[in-house]
């Protein structure tokens, strides 16, 4: 390699050997591991306090009545310098479901998945020695910090209603406009706009990264599938965010420079913006889920000791979920009044997408079939996966079918579905994946006693959460209600018990991380032994600062 | 670099932007709802905080793409990473494409169906909206200043391309002035829209007129998505300058020039989300012409 | 057009709400609670309208029943792989990683079933668009946070529709958070007309037991209808969000007999006889129709504006819809 010895000398920058010092290293990162790593604690803390607010929803919902947003509830005394932390109103319970989703989705989920698993290894798996971009790499990560600071001011400033914006996470107009007067929402708006940008800055980093920086014989018909993921997720945030930005960019306007696009009395229609938040608002969920499906092809594959099933059609049912995931928007819109022929139009093309995920189940189970399973922590949180998603991916279909989303339409069942593929779905695959890539990230082992505790746990707890929304949902408790009637009681209670063995098993998850962060067992290089064929599993655990100097070479057999 | 690395990629060094950066967009979002509607004890109309975040901003890309530019003469930016930078600028640029998408979106959904807003419960509406353009809206005649300034941005494209060719044949002489005509159509286009925003302002065509309440999304969509395009010019035309700067100096050879060329492929995309506008928003659904 | 077909599925469903009912150990409720829900059903609150029973067929009879054969199928294949080929049954694994029959067919069947799912699905949703002639129309706008109901045909100008307040509701016996001040009142057994706006933010007119809902979005009028076949009191809710008061904006809706219906339009100072003249002129004359509320929300729109175009008055349409 001439041209790298020739431009050898004349670099300043030495330093590249070693690790740099601690305030070097983790805040003006150019390195995708420790980038990958900030990620990675970010979203464990956003999943805390994104399941704390979900406590206080299920608090709320465990009987009739109001008794936790309400004044002289426990929730008002809890004060900091006088003010009261969530405003305890009615106004407040949207709030929470508002922040809860919001967090969830782009301070959990997306972080976790994109900029944790998909920094630290989308350039491993290929072969490359960083990303495409690194310095831009560390702009998407303190961009999302920034969006994050912003979201938490939003919630303790005037919305116009009370404190925060409580207008959910879709932002509906004109309850995001002319319903909310005051800062809050604005903030909220400028949060995503920087959320956004920070995602979109990160797919120009991984798409360019998978596209030009595989090893030598890495070709893309030989790349793991979890890169597959996070390239057909890339592109679809990059081309479903700046339709989300011009859309908020026009609630902002509305708001406070006088434009009419989404205002009746001006000529607006409000419905207008829902078909720009959901042309954003459907890819995104498969945003959240597709780099899932990834980690658990790997973890399926491993923990059998079996090649991935059908791999092309695994990488090419994801393309197709990509494509058709652009054009069934509006089937988030049944019930705002849009011509016959395109809710039917939107029936159909929505139901399609049950195939090519219904070729990735079916895989899954065929690459562990005639397999050598081992039940590891990962393999419990994919199998796990592979079950309550397809729970969660049936109830879509049955909304999809618009003549039963009539009945349906922001009901709990809606909430139960989207709980399995998100809740039960994308939160387990990143649990797998976290489990899967322990000892690889953090150089130590964690205990497979309390990784299991964990699953079983999380397992029973968050199906008594949402299994029985969908009968709430089915005899019609509408979404987004602070307070119920009588009738809804029973279901409500048993979903607020199973929130509470899911706090049980977020604790033993905080155990794991603790028990491996004291007695520090050192990491194999490759734990999972002849199943782990990925390129990562060929480095040490953790894998050196600057890894493959020397670009590996890739025979075909390497999935 | 250190010892044993054999490949060609560009391991950035660990750099303050990043975080400087996010840091100033904190504070310019924070400073830009202040001025909107007054945060945290400062009253609305506050706008220090605004643009003391907007100087961060500034500063922040000044300090990024000075760092580029070091890197790119001393070296670092080999074939293989500046394939990497190519790539890098498509898809911003596809992304822009995407958000414009969102304008356009509005734009015709106002334009192509504004029959149903016939159907509205709110009577003013159903009249405004019973014609187009709308009740109260005067559009602006697409064969006057829009024309001249389609071929202002066309005559740019090929001034911006004559520039290209002569960076390429090494004649840094006639890329200077082929560049220098680019930016003076680009300042030209500019002076020329915000005049005609001026009169539209001016004279109410669609904003505040007698007869314009019902029909304030026409005014809304058009401005917002010229406005937009004309801020693009306005990056472009500073991207070019940049350019202009570096070619003064002994920056951008014949062979390597990617800064030159990304600026190109900009004007390019700022050039034909123009066509568009024109073609659609003035000609096509400039209403009758008068 | 009762075919026997509608007989099957009467009974099919019938079988299947009392297999599940046996299975929960519940059976009173599905009779007694109709229009509100009840504790620990877990199905689709009962109906009371064609529509409601075609979606309840649809769900009950096609939709719950594949979704758990899929459902259990996969579990069932987990459940021989975990068993089969753990690593102490089956200590060395197969190699294998293809097989075209295989793929093709999980890809077709899962078409094949689609298809058959969107059979039910269109015809359905074409019955809820094939709005009969109606005999009646009423006009509902959603408020911050209440109801506003408008008879055009019977001269009744807006009247409001909130929240019942609790202490009221205990008194009554009636179901607090769903019971309202005011009913909608509608006469039985005619098809009912429900055109639905919004004056502040958007709120959604639902009613599970009619298996209605439409958005109320400000400058939009959107349509839906019903057919009540029996005379009671069903219970409704805004379903979108509308802000601080969104679980406390229900909507409660009286069937009663027409001669009830009459005295009832009397008792508001209507004119009963526009329900027939209504027949003729659809809403034609809802705009002399003076409005009760608007001071209530400035920023609305008249809620008295008449609706010009009246799509769906399709004078020729049959009386039933087509799923039958
Ligand atoms: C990870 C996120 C995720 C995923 C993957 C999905 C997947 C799907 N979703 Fe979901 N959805 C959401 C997140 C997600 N959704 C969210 C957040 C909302 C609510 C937003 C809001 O309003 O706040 C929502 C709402 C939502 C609605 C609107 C409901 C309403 O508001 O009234 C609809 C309607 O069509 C829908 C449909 C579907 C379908 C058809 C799929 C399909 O992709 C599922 C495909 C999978 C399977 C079908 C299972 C596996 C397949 C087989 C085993 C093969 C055999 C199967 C058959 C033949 C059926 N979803
Ligand atoms: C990814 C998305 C996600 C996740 C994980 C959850 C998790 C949970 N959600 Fe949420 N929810 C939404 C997305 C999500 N939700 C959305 C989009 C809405 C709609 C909002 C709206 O209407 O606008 C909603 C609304 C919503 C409602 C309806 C409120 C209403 O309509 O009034 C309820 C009610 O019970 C609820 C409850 C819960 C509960 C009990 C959990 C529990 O499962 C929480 C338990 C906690 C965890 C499972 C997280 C643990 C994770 C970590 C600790 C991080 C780990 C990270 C690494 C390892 C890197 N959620
Ligand atoms: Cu009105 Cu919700
Ligand atoms: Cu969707």
């Amino acid at each position: 390699m001439a041209q790298a010895a020739a431009h050898d000398h004349d670099h300043g920058h030495d330093d590249h050997g070693h690790t740099p010092g601690f305030f070097t290293r983790w805040f003006l990162s150019t390195n995708h591991k420790d980038i990958g790593t900030l990620y990675l604690i970010f979203a464990i803390m956003a999943g805390i306090v994104g399941g704390a607010l979900s406590g206080l929803i299920r608090w709320e919902l465990a009987e009739p009545g109001i008794q936790v947003f309400t004044e002289g509830s426990w929730l008002a005394q809890i004060k900091i310098a006088g003010v009261s932390l969530i405003e305890p109103s009615k106004h407040g319970y949207n709030v929470v479901v508002t922040a809860h989703a919001l967090i969830m989705i782009f301070f959990m989920v997306m972080p976790a998945m994109i900029g944790g698993f998909g920094n630290w290894f989308v350039p491993l798996m290929i072969g490359a020695p960083d990303m495409a971009f690194p310095r831009m790499n560390n702009i998407s990560f303190w961009l999302l910090v920034a969006a994050w600071v912003l979201l938490c001011c939003s919630l303790f400033v005037d919305g116009g209603p009370g404190k925060g914006f409580g207008g959910g996470w879709t932002a509906y107009p004109p309850l995001s406009t002319s319903g909310h007067t005051g800062p809050a929402m604005d903030l909220a708006i400028l949060s995503l706009h920087l959320a956004g940008a920070s995602s979109i800055l990160g797919s120009i980093n991984f798409i360019t990264t998978i596209f030009n920086m595989r090893a030598p014989g890495m070709t893309l018909h030989r790349m793991p599938l979890f890169v597959w993921s996070v390239l057909v997720t890339v592109f679809l945030l990059l081309l479903s965010l700046p339709v989300l930005a011009g859309a908020i960019t026009m609630l902002l306007t509305d708001r406070n420079f006088n434009t009419h696009f989404f205002d009746a009395a001006g000529g607006g229609d409000p419905v207008m913006y829902q078909h720009l938040f959901w042309f954003f608002g459907h890819p995104e969920v498969y945003i959240l889920i597709l780099p899932g499906f990834g980690i658990i092809s790997h973890i399926v594959s491993t923990f059998s000791r079996k090649p991935v099933f059908g791999y092309l059609a695994m990488a090419y049912a994801m393309v197709a979920i990509g494509f058709i995931g652009f054009v069934v928007w509006a089937h988030h819109m049944y019930t705002v009044g849009m011509p016959i022929e395109l809710r039917a139009y939107f029936v159909a093309a929505t139901m399609v997408i049950a195939v090519p995920t219904g070729v990735k189940v079916f895989s899954w189970i065929a690459t562990m079939w005639g397999g050598s399973i081992s039940f590891k922590t990962p393999m419990l949180w994919a199998i796990g996966f592979i079950f309550l998603f397809t729970v969660g991916g049936v109830t879509g279909v049955v909304l999809a079918n618009a003549g039963i989303d009539y009945s349906l339409h922001d009901t709990y069942y809606v909430v139960a579905h989207f709980h399995y593929v998100l809740s039960l779905g994308a939160v387990f695959a990143i649990f797998a994946g976290f489990y899967y890539w322990y000892e690889k990230i953090w150089g130590v082992k964690y205990n497979e006693f309390l990784g299991a505790l964990h699953f079983w746990i999380t397992f029973v707890g968050v199906n008594l959460i949402f299994f029985p929304q969908h009968f709430l949902g089915l005899q019609g408790m509408p979404r987004r209600y602070v307070d119920f009637p009588d009738g809804f009681a029973y279901w409500n209670h048993v979903s607020s018990i199973g929130y509470a063995v899911t706090v049980a098993g977020v604790a033993v998850f905080m155990l794991v991380l603790i028990e491996s962060a004291i007695r520090r067992r050192k990491a194999e290089a490759n734990p999972w032994g002849e199943g782990a064929t990925t390129l990562e599993w060929t480095l040490s655990s953790p894998p050196p600062f600057h890894q493959f100097n020397e670009l590996p070479v890739v025979k075909p057999d390497v999935h | 670099m250190a010892a044993g690395v054999k490949h060609d990629y560009h391991l950035v060094d660990p750099s303050p932007w990043p975080l400087v950066g996010s840091i100033a967009a904190t504070v310019m979002a924070l400073g830009g709802v202040a001025w909107m509607k007054g945060l945290f004890g400062l009253p609305e109309g506050t706008s220090w905080l605004f643009f003391a975040g907007f100087a961060g901003v500034l500063f922040t890309m000044l300090g990024w793409w000075a760092d580029v530019v070091k890197e790119a003469n001393r070296g670092d930016h080999t074939p293989v990473v500046s394939i990497g930078l190519r790539y890098g600028m498509i898809l911003f640029i596809a992304s822009e494409v995407m958000f414009f998408v969102a304008w356009f979106w509005v734009f015709f959904e106002m334009a192509l169906f504004h029959e149903v807003r016939t159907h509205s419960p709110i009577e003013d509406v159903r009249a405004a909206w019973a014609t187009w353009p709308p009740q109260g809206v005067e559009t602006v005649p697409a064969f006057q200043l829009p024309l001249v300034n389609t071929l202002i941005l066309l005559l740019s494209g090929t001034t911006v391309t004559w520039a290209h060719h002569a960076l390429q044949q090494g004649d840094r002489k006639s890329t200077k002035i082929g560049l220098v005509l680019t930016i003076a159509l680009g300042v030209l286009f500019t002076a020329v829209q915000a005049y005609e925003y001026h009169h539209i302002f001016s004279h109410n065509y669609f904003f505040g007129g007698e007869n314009a309440g019902n029909s304030g999304l026409y005014g809304s969509s058009f401005v917002m998505a010229t406005g937009f395009h004309g801020f693009h010019v306005l990056v472009g035309t500073l991207f070019l300058i940049v350019c202009l700067i570096r070619l003064m100096g002994t920056g951008m050879t014949q062979k390597q020039h990617f800064g030159f060329e990304a600026a190109a492929w900009y004007w390019h995309f700022v050039d034909v989300v123009w066509l568009f506008l024109f073609a659609f928003v003035y000609v096509i659904f400039g209403g009758p012409a008068h | 057009m009762k075919s026997s077909f509608h007989a099957w599925r009467t009974r099919a469903a019938g079988a299947l709400a009392g297999a599940t009912a046996a299975f929960w150990g519940a059976t009173a409720w599905a009779v007694d609670n109709i229009g509100e829900p009840t504790d620990r059903a877990i199905d689709l609150q009962p109906g009371v309208t064609q529509l409601r029973h075609d979606a309840i067929f649809f769900h009950n009879v096609i939709l719950l029943p594949l979704i758990t054969l899929i459902t259990l199928f996969v579990l069932a294949l987990l459940i021989i792989v975990v068993v089969k080929f753990n690593r102490k049954a089956n200590p060395v694994p197969a190699k294998f990683s293809h097989n075209t029959a295989l793929e093709v067919a999980w890809t077709l069947i899962p078409v094949l079933i689609l298809v058959f799912v969107a059979i039910f699905s269109f015809r359905l949703l074409f019955a809820y668009n094939d709005m009969p002639k109606p005999d009646l129309t009423v006009k509902a706008t959603g408020y911050q946070w209440y109801w506003g109901y408008e008879y055009p045909d019977q001269e009744i100008g807006e009247f409001i529709s909130n929240n019942l307040p609790e202490e009221q509701a205990k008194a009554e016996k009636r179901p607090y958070r769903l019971a309202a001040t005011e009913p909608l009142v509608v006469p039985v057994n005619k098809v009912v007309r429900v055109q639905v706006t919004a004056a502040d933010v958007i709120h959604a007119f639902a009613v599970p037991s009619f298996g209605i809902i439409t958005d109320a979005i400000p400058g939009r009028l959107n349509e839906i209808w019903f057919k009540a076949e029996r005379i009671g009191v069903y219970y409704g809710n805004c379903r979108e969000l509308c802000g601080v008061d969104h679980a406390f904006m229900p909507i409660e809706v009286r069937v009663v007999s027409q001669a009830d219906f009459d005295a009832w339009v009397a008792k508001k100072g209507g004119n009963p006889a526009g329900a027939a003249a209504a027949l003729e002129a659809p809403a034609a004359d809802a705009a002399a129709t003076p409005a009760a509320a608007t001071e209530a929300a400035p920023a609305a729109p008249s809620p008295a504006t008449p609706e010009p175009q009246a799509p769906a008055a399709t004078p020729t349409a049959p009386p039933a819809p087509a799923a039958n």
